[in-house]
């Protein structure tokens, strides 16, 4: 991969050129102790530690997003959304957002958002119960910025560093930083199926189970967690369908009309859950979701760890 | 790309009510939505919510019939609108019931309670070429005798001789009764299984109903002798979207709305969950 020298106040220039025509965010550390994605007016506000507690998902799949109004008969299709820069994402995050393409690759709303997205990637500091998982290919970015140096990954990316020309060194060939982190490995796809398939009636998911407090705030937090509910509003005349973020260990996720739930206890949900990180679902079965960022570890209030209870499916398998 | 969540707009043109909360409904579109038997759509009442609902009729032009149950908020909402009011509707979606694999076969219908509705379009879309099929028998179950849906109209088909009607019922207040052409029995409908004569090699099968039926009947049919790649049942689960994003519907890993609602057998049986 080529990449140009650049420098320092390039992460400030940068910033600039993408403000006029992009809201311009990015994760910064907030008094109230939360790292969060906000309005960035500096390159040096950046989180250099901290992942934000909700990932880029919230900008592409926001919490509420409208699906259409109703004005007389028509059924109107909601405003396109002004485009976005991202700056400052980690790895993990944009291997999350390269998997939510995947997922949502015919998804018109998701497109509209996510098509005139400018992703600036930048290396991070590995945190508590965080791994990086292991990929052949470098995940997708527009540009990408580290300690003096700043790679283009995009035609968008290209173009854009044409416009910082003079500033920047000549193109040499070089890698992308490797993560301070070790990389960790899944067990490849048909162990993943045979333990999670095996382990069914392992005790390890009730166990696991009678701690999990069916909060959700995994799923929320989880950048590659997408699933959502469809509600409607009514607000004087208006009548407003939208989806909204929905949770899998919530009662109601399987529950159809007339009361039958087809995952009626915690424990099918949390391994329900575990199937989408591990296995993923149609199109995309085979495909590990999980991406190590380890926020749903860091949420959780009873400490469930996805790659704890991974470790021990595989141990349980051997002994 | 087109918003796949945007619906078109609908017309509530009639409801028969003659089966308490499970109302007959025709609806009126402006261009033929052409629903397969098995496929479903997601019905809107705009303001309250939408769900998922299969036709029970088969080739209805501009005409979007479904038997639907007063079973939760939206539906309740729908059992209220007069004629004439707009709704919204988007699909059809899924697949539906391969009609390919009952030329030249017996057809053997299994319905246990609603499940009539979606199998009733399959019916009509084996009576509409009945030279392309053998035998076609069709087994409903219900509740009690005042709650089988169509049951005039299948009662009629039995006598006629196109189909063989067999109907069970949970509790009768009426006697169960028997004629020339058709049978009521008080059971469940697995106990019409018994007797019947099949040529389990030649015979394709369709069963709809509640999750319960499915635990009994389709391994029951296979036990028969029916190939499990010719038995085909159709899941009912949670759809919100329709076109495998939600995530509700996903069991064992697959989008029932999109591979589904309808499986054969064969396929069923590397879904752990499913049944």
């Amino acid at each position: 991969m080529f990449c140009r020298t650049c420098p320092d106040d390039f992460g400030d220039r940068l910033l600039q050129a993408l403000a006029v025509d992009h809201q311009v965010l990015g994760a910064q550390q907030g008094s109230d102790g939360v790292c969060r994605i906000a309005p960035l007016h500096r390159w040096g506000d950046l989180s250099r530690e901290s992942l934000p507690l909700l990932p880029a998902k919230k900008l592409v799949l926001p919490p509420q997003e409208t699906l259409w109004t109703l004005a007389g008969d028509d059924y109107l299709p909601p405003e396109t959304p002004r485009p976005v820069a991202l700056l400052g994402v980690f790895s993990c995050d944009l291997f999350a957002l390269d998997y939510l393409d995947r997922a949502f690759a015919d998804d018109s709303l998701y497109r509209s958002r996510r098509a005139p997205f400018f992703l600036v990637g930048t290396p991070c500091v590995p945190g508590e119960a965080c791994f990086c998982p292991s990929s052949s290919a470098p995940p997708s970015f527009d540009l990408f910025v580290d300690n003096g140096r700043v790679w283009a990954g995009s035609t968008r990316g290209k173009e854009l560093l044409q416009v910082f020309a003079g500033l920047l060194g000549t193109a040499e060939d070089a890698e992308l930083p490797k993560p301070a982190h070790g990389e960790r490995r899944f067990p490849p796809g048909e162990d993943l199926a045979r333990l999670h398939r095996e382990s069914a009636a392992d005790p390890l998911w009730s166990e696991t189970a009678r701690r999990c407090l069916s909060c959700g705030a995994c799923s929320a937090v989880c950048p590659t967690c997408a699933c959502f509910d469809v509600v409607d509003t009514v607000a004087g005349e208006e009548v407003r369908r939208r989806r909204q973020w929905d949770n899998c260990f919530f009662y109601s996720h399987a529950l159809v009309a007339g009361g039958h739930n087809f995952r009626p206890t915690r424990k099918e949900r949390l391994r329900f859950r575990f199937e989408h990180k591990l296995l993923g679902f149609g199109a995309l079965r085979g495909v590990v979701s999980c991406v190590g960022c380890g926020r749903c570890r860091r949420n959780c209030p009873v400490d469930i760890d996805i790659s704890e209870v991974l470790q021990s499916l595989v141990e349980r398998e051997g002994s | 790309m087109k918003n796949g969540f945007l619906p078109r707009t609908a017309r509530l043109e009639t409801v028969d009510e003659r089966i308490r909360d499970n109302h007959l409904f025709t609806f009126r579109v402006d261009k033929e939505l052409g629903v397969a038997p098995g496929q479903f759509v997601e019905l809107s009442v705009p303001g309250i919510g939408a769900f998922p609902v299969s036709s029970c009729a088969y080739l209805t032009g501009t005409a979007l019939i479904c038997c639907i149950r007063r079973a939760g908020r939206v539906t309740d909402a729908l059992y209220r609108l007069a004629p004439g009011a707009r709704i919204g509707v988007r699909g059809p979606f899924g697949a539906g019931f391969p009609l390919e694999a009952f030329y030249g076969r017996d057809a053997l219908l299994v319905a246990g309670g609603l499940g009539m509705a979606p199998l009733r379009a399959l019916l009509q879309a084996l009576l509409s070429q009945r030279e392309r099929f053998g035998e076609i028998i069709l087994l409903y179950g219900s509740r009690d005798p005042e709650s089988l849906l169509f049951r005039e109209e299948l009662e009629t088909l039995g006598r006629s001789g196109a189909v063989q009607v067999r109907f069970s019922v949970d509790f009768a207040t009426e006697f169960p009764w028997t004629t020339k052409s058709f049978f009521c029995r008080v059971g469940l409908v697995t106990s019409l299984l018994e007797k019947l004569a099949l040529t389990p090699g030649r015979t394709t099968a369709a069963v709809c109903g509640p999750p319960a039926l499915y635990g009994c009947v389709l391994e029951e049919l296979a036990r028969l002798g029916i190939p499990a790649e010719a038995i085909f049942a159709t899941l009912e689960r949670r759809m919100r979207c329709g076109v495998g994003e939600c995530c509700h519907c996903v069991t064992s890993g697959v989008f029932v709305c999109c591979e589904g609602p309808v499986f054969s057998l064969a396929r069923l049986r590397q879904l752990p969950e499913a049944i």
